[in-house]
């Protein structure tokens, strides 16, 4: 009997474990035909070891949404602590009284295992009661299972109920089968979890009166059972989303830190740096194809739970785009399995020396011809693809993804700040817009005349460095101009160049809040110059555009006139300047200690260098720039100076700080027509008008024309009364030089 | 069929221009472009090569040493090769001199169609074409909306004020072509690479065999006796709408002889 149990739960070992091993053999060279990464995810211990207490350990990303976070972290350590019962299990195969040494048969020890079985079970029934309650079939588009695989999410549940239950009668039975080799004589045989183990014992109860026989069969059949339960589920994990069991830690272990947010990756080819004024001639520019992804882009798509937490926060998803950013993620995975047959024949006929299999060539090959129809499919769809659309099964249409889901990516990171598993979609999403720029010459034409602006012109409106001082005419004091008094450095008396953005010089509602920084830094004695018509666009439209080279471009210039003005610290007004200034100019060699108004305006009242007094009656809500907020987690500072205005009583919205709603206006979709689904802005502007607020602060350029737009589209409707948007610095100057704050409306929406 | 596009390299318009002391503009001080009118001219040309109308693309142009950027920006939009007149005798030289100098190229390069833009957005005299059309003594059409070619013809669609014109023209011809024949594409950066590579001839009065007497600031027909900035922008009249509004507007637009 033990030998016959022996060798059947070996069989089944080693044959289960042969099957999945295929499998993850296959993943893992499907994940090698992926680029080599750049420096930014190569492996670090110290961040690893760190990352992986934290979101898998600890579970804190999941955590922040409390109810599944509960039942995740309920699941994830119940299994752990079944990884003992599982042990025990198989040492179970070979000797019915097998202990794990230390542990051995404590009631501790077995009170513990139990106990998270049953927490494991309990999780389950919540994830079954979520599951229902946000299915996609009641809930629509507004689900965050919609897009996702159910048949098979369902039946994960179903086997983590399965492997749990078996494992508990097979002790039940253990136990009662022990108690008769008691009684038979053996006293010494050591009995197990007698009081501890609460759950096997209530299943040893229900078998008792079976008797001791048929108890010692039952314990044998439970255990091949068991195991064959849990070494099933185990190759179904390998062909499912749950492969994220396995491959969540080594993705979180790889994923750029802090998080994948803030600065873009250069362009990188065969993991170097291309160098756009002389790029290698077989250099890949972006992604055109599934394997010019990086192997941690592909690990990144294997990994994807379908969790939807991405998609639940998207702007695009919210108002009805065509894009969700798992079911971006979810496409690009398919297609690279579809496909992958043909990718590891290219690759082997390579390695051989013989040219990559051809699309014909294929066919001859043994390729399967899904594969092959597969390698076909161009990665990003054609412009205006009626069949293209995001459907509850996933995406039709030629391309993988298609050309408008693409587009209509804001950058903003909200995925990217909400996903468990350190999936990196906007670091993809860009990969793929650079190939289509670079190469194809393939973006929503509009976006065109913004490139040529920038090209010709160093702004987005094509207005010219002439016009970058106008904005300071108005103001009763001297703007000190680099340069114009013949000085070649930045004098030692400046404190901060103060950045002034194309938006600030060239925008006439921005102008306003470039004069209240100006006119609030020049009352707290803080000395600054400004560059004039020095000064160009940092690239950043350009580059969440894709356009790498015009980023490049326009940034090695901007460098160079910094560092050759002797800049050290800079003050912008602009989120997107804020963060291409200090966050992607390091990459090409300007260094400088970056500060936004926002922070600088808070220290400048927190070191009574600036006195708020006269009083502001007036309710505010402030909307978080993504990329001052998420993607550069200045949360505070813009509340602290609010904060510090007398009478100003700040009301948050329902979607602030990290899970903040983008205005519409990031990844250069600010110069593109916004024709499919609802208005982002109004959205956002809806939520900050719902506050009853009657100042609408930001503090970017960028979002404070979006949410204005959104208010005045409801004022012209009758609505929204009375509503101002303004710059979180407009209102701090209604406190401290009241005589000099413009309000009301701002002088025309549209620049000159 | 060969097609020359005469393509101009402009001072950058949003840029501020200075002036030299001989009163032509300091093309070093700022910076330069393919005038954005002669962007179509050179997108006509590269749909026609792509159509399978033109054998060849030449691109062709009168100026400074960074004209070569103008003929990279043109060459990444399409064509096979350029020409770039180049000599410091050329500077300060009027609509004659430079149509000479044209006209003196194009015999070098031969053609079958010579495309313009319809005028350039520096000096907008728009007159090159025509003058290049009576030295060359070939067909012209002026301010192409719209263009065909058939082997030996080229036909252009004319909006004028009062109607729309369709002409046939006899080949070797000059076409100036408008803003209305499509914005040129955008370059793919691999484009840009790509026109790095085609080749650009330069050539000098000597060898177009013209004397540097003939073109240039000194022979020029028209002397440029000063330059002043343009006043600025003053506020423009805002009419309150109080019942009048719609004939205050009347009468303003009818001071200025608008209606
Ligand atoms: C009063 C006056 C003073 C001037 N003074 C100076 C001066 O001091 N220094 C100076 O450099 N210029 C000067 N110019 C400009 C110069 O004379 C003209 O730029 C030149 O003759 C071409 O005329 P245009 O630019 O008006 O071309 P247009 O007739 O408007 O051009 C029509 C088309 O002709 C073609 N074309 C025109 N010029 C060229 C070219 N150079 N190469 C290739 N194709 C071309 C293009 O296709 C263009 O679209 C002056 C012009 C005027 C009116
Ligand atoms: S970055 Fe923002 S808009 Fe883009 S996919 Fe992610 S959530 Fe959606
Ligand atoms: S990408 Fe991340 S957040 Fe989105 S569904 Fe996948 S695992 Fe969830």
């Amino acid at each position: 009997m033990m030998a016959v149990r022996t060798i059947l739960g070996l069989l089944l070992t080693v044959g289960c474990l042969g099957v999945a091993g295929r499998r993850l053999f296959f993943l893992y060279k499907v994940g090698r035909t992926g680029q080599p990464t750049g420096p930014e995810h190569h492996f670090d211990l110290g961040s690893a070891v760190k990352a992986e207490l934290v979101e898998v350990a600890a579970q804190k990303k999941l955590l922040k949404w409390t109810g599944p976070g509960i039942a995740h972290f309920a699941v994830f350590w119940g299994f752990m602590i079944l990884l003992f019962t599982v042990l025990e299990a198989f040492g179970g195969l070979v000797n019915p009284q097998f202990q794990i040494p230390i542990f051995g048969n404590y009631p501790w020890f077995g009170f513990i295992e139990d106990l998270f079985a049953m927490l494991c079970v309990a999780a389950i029934a919540a994830f079954v009661v979520i599951r229902i309650k946000e299915a996609p079939a009641g809930l629509g588009r507004r689900s965050r299972f919609f897009g996702s695989h159910l048949g098979p999410a369902w039946f994960v549940l179903f086997m983590i109920f399965n492997v749990v239950w078996t494992l508990l009668a097979y002790r039940g039975a253990s136990i009662n089968a022990q108690r008769v080799n008691e009684l038979a004589g053996t006293p010494d045989a050591p009995l197990k979890f007698l009081q501890g183990a609460f759950a096997s014992q209530w299943f040893a109860s229900a078998f008792h009166g079976l008797g001791e026989h048929t108890n010692e069969i039952l314990e044998t059949v439970l255990l091949l059972l068991s195991l064959a339960v849990l070494l099933g589920f185990t190759i179904f994990v390998t062909y499912s989303k749950h492969l994220h069991i396995f491959l969540s830690i080594g993705n979180v272990a790889y994923a750029r830190r802090p998080r994948a947010l803030g600065a873009l990756l250069p362009v990188y080819s065969d993991g170097k740096k291309v160098d756009f004024e002389d790029p290698g001639d077989d250099d890949l520019m972006g992604v055109g194809k599934i394997e010019d992804f990086t192997w941690k882009g592909l690990l990144d798509f294997g990994t994807c739970t379908e969790c939807g937490r991405c998609q639940s926060q998207c702007p695009a998803w919210n108002t009805d785009k065509p894009l969700s950013p798992k079911v971006l993620i979810m496409a690009l995975r398919d297609h690279a399995l579809t496909k992958a047959p043909y990718l590891l024949a290219a690759e082997s006929s390579t390695a051989n020396g013989e040219a990559a299999a051809s699309a014909d060539g294929a066919t001859a090959n043994g390729i399967p011809a899904t594969a092959v129809a597969e390698a076909e499919r161009p990665l990003v769809g054609p412009m205006g693809d009626e069949e293209a659309h995001v459907g509850e099964h996933g995406i039709t249409g030629e391309g993988v993804i298609p050309f408008d889901m693409l587009w209509s990516c804001t950058t903003c990171g909200a995925c990217v700040e909400q996903c468990p598993v350190d999936i990196e979609h906007v670091d993809h999403i860009v990969d793929m817009r650079r190939y289509q720029v670079l190469m194809e010459s393939a973006f929503p034409e509009e976006a065109g005349i913004m490139l040529r602006n920038l090209e010709h012109a160093g702004d987005p409106w094509g207005l010219g460095a002439s016009m970058r001082l106008e904005w300071a005419e108005p103001l009763d004091f001297e703007v000190r101009v680099f340069g114009a008094e013949g000085e070649d450095k930045i004098p030692d008396d400046v404190d901060y160049l103060y950045w002034v953005g194309c938006a600030g010089a060239l925008d006439d509602t921005a102008k306003r809040t470039a004069r209240a920084v100006a006119t609030l830094l020049h009352e707290a004695g803080v000395e600054f110059m400004v560059l004039g018509e020095g000064e160009s666009c940092t690239g950043d439209p350009a580059r969440r555009m894709g356009h790498e080279f015009l980023f490049q471009m326009l940034a090695m210039q901007n460098v160079e006139t910094l560092n050759e003005a002797g800049a050290k610290r800079i003050v912008v007004t602009c989120a997107h300047c804020y963060n291409t200034l200090a966050n992607e100019y390091p990459q090409v060699g300007g260094h400088y200690e970056v500060v936004h108004h926002t922070t600088l305006l808070a220290r400048l009242v927190a070191e009574k260098k600036l006195t708020p007094i006269q009083r502001v009656d007036a309710s505010v809500t402030y909307h978080d720039p993504c990329y001052l907020g998420r993607h550069n987690r200045i949360f505070a500072p813009p509340r602290e100076v609010l904060g510090a205005v007398p009478g100003a009583v700040l009301t948050e919205m329902p979607r602030t700080k990290e899970r903040s709603f983008c205005c519409g206006a990031g990844g250069a979709r600010m110069w593109m027509d916004e024709n499919l689904g609802t208005r982002i802005n109004q959205n956002r502007a809806d939520e900050a008008i719902a506050t009853k607020a009657s100042l609408i602060t930001a503090a970017c350029p960028f979002c404070i024309t979006m949410l204005g737009d959104g208010v005045a589209q409801r004022q012209q409707e009758g609505g929204a009364t009375g509503v101002e948007v303004t710059d979180v610095a407009e209102v701090l100057l209604r406190s401290i030089r009241p005589d000099l704050a413009e309000t009301g409306a701002a002088p025309g929406a549209d620049p000159a | 069929m060969k097609i020359v596009v005469l393509v101009k390299y402009v001072p950058e318009p949003t840029a501020t221009w200075k002036f030299a002391p001989d009163l032509t503009v300091d093309r070093a001080g700022v910076e330069g472009r393919l005038s954005e009118l002669d962007e179509y001219a050179v997108e006509q040309a590269a749909q026609l090569a792509e159509k399978g109308v033109a054998s060849e693309v030449v691109f062709l142009t009168v100026g400074p040493a960074k004209a070569t950027e103008g003929l990279r920006k043109a060459l990444a939009i399409g064509g096979n090769t350029a020409v770039h007149v180049v000599d410091d005798a050329i500077h300060g030289s009027c609509a004659l001199g430079t149509s000479l100098v044209l006209a003196k190229a194009l015999e070098k390069t031969g053609y079958d169609l010579i495309l313009t833009g319809m005028a350039s957005t520096d000096a907008e005299l728009s007159i090159v074409p025509q003058m290049v059309a009576d030295r060359l003594g070939i067909n012209q059409g002026t301010f192409a909306g719209e263009l065909s070619v058939d082997g030996s013809s080229v036909t252009i669609r004319r909006d004028t004020d009062v109607a729309t014109e369709r002409v046939t023209i006899a080949l070797p011809a000059i076409v100036s072509v408008t803003d209305q024949t499509g914005e040129a594409r955008y370059p793919a950066f691999k484009a840009i690479m790509g026109a790095k590579k085609k080749p650009i001839t330069t050539m000098s009065l000597a060898d177009l065999g013209l004397s540097a007497d003939q073109v240039g600031w000194a022979a020029a027909s028209t002397k440029v006796v000063d330059v002043a900035p343009t006043p600025a922008r003053t506020a423009g009249t805002i009419i309150t709408d109080d019942g009048t509004g719609g004939s205050q507007v009347a009468d303003f637009l009818a001071d200025r002889g608008f209606i």
